[in-house]
């Protein structure tokens, strides 16, 4: 585990977060915040409001109150007054995400399936292509650039979803059960592939998981139940 | 009777998916209404008796016949549609135990049942239009309601798009319970073999070659049948290339592609290059005609003036029929492009949703499915074109060829062609926001 500076401000601040779908209360006054440099777990029963929280502090969805406010150049970005376009802006830009199963496109190859979000801010596709080789690189994914989706194992098409999300520079990496769908020795080398790229390069580290020893890697640990924070655990 | 009871309970809980329903219902009817219409059409050429009949109802064959392809697409990505929409429940199912049997007799009844609803919607349809069908001028004078067709014939039509949905829901369900892993374990774009080109440049020159010798034959039998074999093949290597010339077109925007939807929409056509050319097919037919139809209608003019008023007749009643069959072939692949888009859109749900979670705009989702049809439409349009006119070059020579009637009519009606399955593309768009907004919930 890395150690961050105590003093340093947070990427990301939310503040008395509710959300509810229908009579189910997903999120009943949540606050959460994280700084650069830091990796935070998000663990908890199915149903107890993980995924809901990761979706409101990443504008995927907005909250029925409270705020979320994102760090930025300019100063504090309140996310929940953002609209889709907005939001979705934001996500390209600010974000990158990790899927449990990746998601990534078969059809495209593994470098054009990195430099995608690059492409989708506009940067030209061969300077896309140039950054998304050397993230690939960086993961230990050289000389694959050109291979298809279906010709990678698990572990290796996890490793090039993470690529994909650095590549536009993120500030704040999200999973959600990264490594859900691998077995225990490629899950550990996930994990140290996520958090080589994120927090020991100064960026924020939010995992969704109900894997403790995945929990165990980052630096804070959160337990939701019922749409409340009932316990927080934290390395230092 | 639990199978029924099932189908039921599926059929009523599916009234939330609303586009996904109605689109194959929609689908169905064009299908039923276009058939019912342009075989009442024909029925009425087929009640003429005097010398000139047998050529009216030659030209009717021809234009039944140069519907089915269209049709059988249209009916198969339906009855697909519907079949791929029921995948989760069906999975579902399986996970409880359902046997495999149980679980496609749900679709086969739910896809049937759907085909049925739209097919008798269709009949209702052709019956409103009727009147208005029968004011168009054959032979100078309104169809009139000879071309109603009994009840019997209905019946067997609608019967007849019902059992082509049950058949196609069985080969959709197949695709459905292999497209998973298939798609996971695919490891290289298929690839088509450039055979294909060698048969057909021979064939195209033989059916050139064979044109060229026409010109000397005096026999009108003969003639007709070497038309007539000449037509076919020609369309039936157009067939055999089509998804080859798509693959080679689609490899060449991939390398070139400098922004995301250009990209994506040319690894799209990649990715299933026989796919592609299913979901155009009708157009390189359709386009393929429209230059016979050019160059007739271009024929005909400059002979219409001169010739007897029966010729004269002839020539406005060809050009009728040539539109009809034109304007259905359309209306059939445009409803093909739309339904066939809705089902890949449900197809890929959990992709569509990630692309959206990773900040790609819905427009330029929509701009990138948009291109991957529209692209090999271009292509499948021009190349039928530039095919169809290398065959009818050495029968018609270049300058009716190239005579401004000759290019309006072919540009107009490919223009015609490509703003109908675009607009048909723009109509599954709130199937995709269906699917950004409700997201499966492990997403």
């Amino acid at each position: 585990m890395t150690s961050v500076p105590a003093a340093a401000p947070p990427a990301i601040v939310a503040t008395a977060l509710t959300k509810s779908y229908g009579p189910s209360v997903a999120l009943a006054g949540v606050d959460f915040r994280v700084t650069p440099g830091e990796s935070v777990a998000i663990m908890g029963a199915s149903g107890s409001g993980k995924t809901t929280l990761l979706h409101c502090l990443a504008g995927i969805i907005t909250p029925d109150s409270g705020s979320v406010s994102l760090a930025t150049a300019t100063g504090p970005l309140e996310i929940t007054t953002l609209d889709e376009a907005g939001r979705s802006r934001l996500r390209r830009e600010a974000f990158g995400f990790v899927f449990q199963q990746g998601l990534l496109l078969p059809e495209l190859t593994a470098i054009e399936n990195v430099a995608l979000p690059l492409m989708l801010t506009g940067t030209d596709r061969r300077a896309a292509e140039q950054t998304a080789a050397m993230w690939l690189a960086a993961l230990g994914l050289a000389g694959y650039e050109t291979r298809r989706i279906g010709q990678l194992s698990g572990g290796q098409a996890q490793r090039v979803a993470i690529a994909r999300a650095q590549t536009t520079g993120a500030a704040v990496v999200f999973a959600d059960e990264p490594t859900g769908a691998l077995d225990s020795q490629t899950s550990a080398e996930v994990m140290d592939a996520l958090i080589r790229s994120t927090t020991d390069r100064g960026r924020s580290l939010v995992v969704v998981t109900h894997d403790e020893t995945v929990a165990a890697r980052c630096l804070r640990v959160l337990r939701l139940a019922d749409g409340r924070i009932v316990d927080e655990v934290s390395a230092r | 009777m639990t199978t029924l009871r099932l189908a039921w309970l599926f059929g009523r809980r599916s009234v939330s998916a609303r586009s996904t329903v109605i689109l194959p219902v929609v689908a169905f009817a064009v299908v039923t209404a276009l058939l019912l219409i342009v075989a009442g059409g024909a029925q009425a050429f087929f009640s003429w008796t005097d010398d000139i009949a047998g050529l009216y109802q030659v030209l009717a064959v021809i234009a039944l016949s140069l519907l089915v392809v269209p049709l059988v697409a249209l009916g198969g990505s339906a009855a697909r549609l519907s079949a791929r929409r029921r995948d989760d429940r069906l999975a579902s199912l399986r996970l409880l135990g359902a046997t495999p049997a149980l679980v496609t007799a749900l679709t086969v009844i739910e896809s049937t049942v759907l085909a049925l609803v739209g097919a008798i919607t269709g009949a209702l349809v052709a019956l409103l239009v009727s009147p208005l069908v029968a004011l168009i001028p054959f032979r100078g004078e309104p169809l009139g309601m000879s071309i109603l067709l009994s009840p019997l014939w209905v019946a067997v039509a609608v019967a007849g798009i019902g059992a082509l949905a049950a058949v196609s829901a069985v080969v959709g369900l197949r695709g459905v319970t292999l497209s998973p892993l298939g798609v996971r374990t695919r490891q290289q774009a298929p690839r088509v073999h450039w055979v294909r080109v060698l048969i057909t440049v021979g064939v195209v020159a033989l059916v050139a070659v064979a044109m060229t010798a026409l010109r000397a034959v005096a026999d009108v039998g003969i003639v007709m049948v070497v038309l007539a074999v000449g037509f076919g093949g020609s369309i039936a290597v157009l067939n055999l290339i089509g998804p080859w010339v798509l693959r080679l077109v689609a490899s060449g925007q991939a390398r070139r592609a400098r922004t995301a939807r250009r990209l994506l929409a040319a690894r799209a056509v990649l990715e299933s290059p026989k796919a592609a050319w299913r979901q155009v097919s009708g157009v390189a037919m359709t386009s393929f005609m429209a230059v016979f139809a050019g160059v007739g209608v271009a024929l005909m003019d400059a002979a219409g003036d001169s010739g007897d008023p029966q010729s004269r007749l002839l020539v406005a009643d060809i050009r009728t029929g040539v539109l009809i069959t034109i304007i259905a072939s359309f209306l059939m692949v445009a409803c093909s492009a739309g339904v066939n888009q809705a089902a890949a859109i449900l197809d890929r749900r959990d992709l569509y949703v990630s692309l959206d979670r990773i900040g790609m705009p819905v427009a330029e989702m929509n701009a990138a499915r948009s291109r991957a049809i529209l692209s090999p439409l271009r292509v499948t349009a021009i190349g039928s074109a530039v095919t169809a006119a290398v065959v009818v070059l050495p029968l018609t020579g270049m300058s009716l060829l190239l005579s401004p009637l000759t290019l309006v009519t072919v540009a107009a009606c490919l223009a015609a062609g490509v703003l109908l399955v675009w607009a048909a593309l723009r109509a599954t768009r709130p199937v995709l926001t269906r699917v950004l907004a409700e997201p499966s919930p492990s997403l």
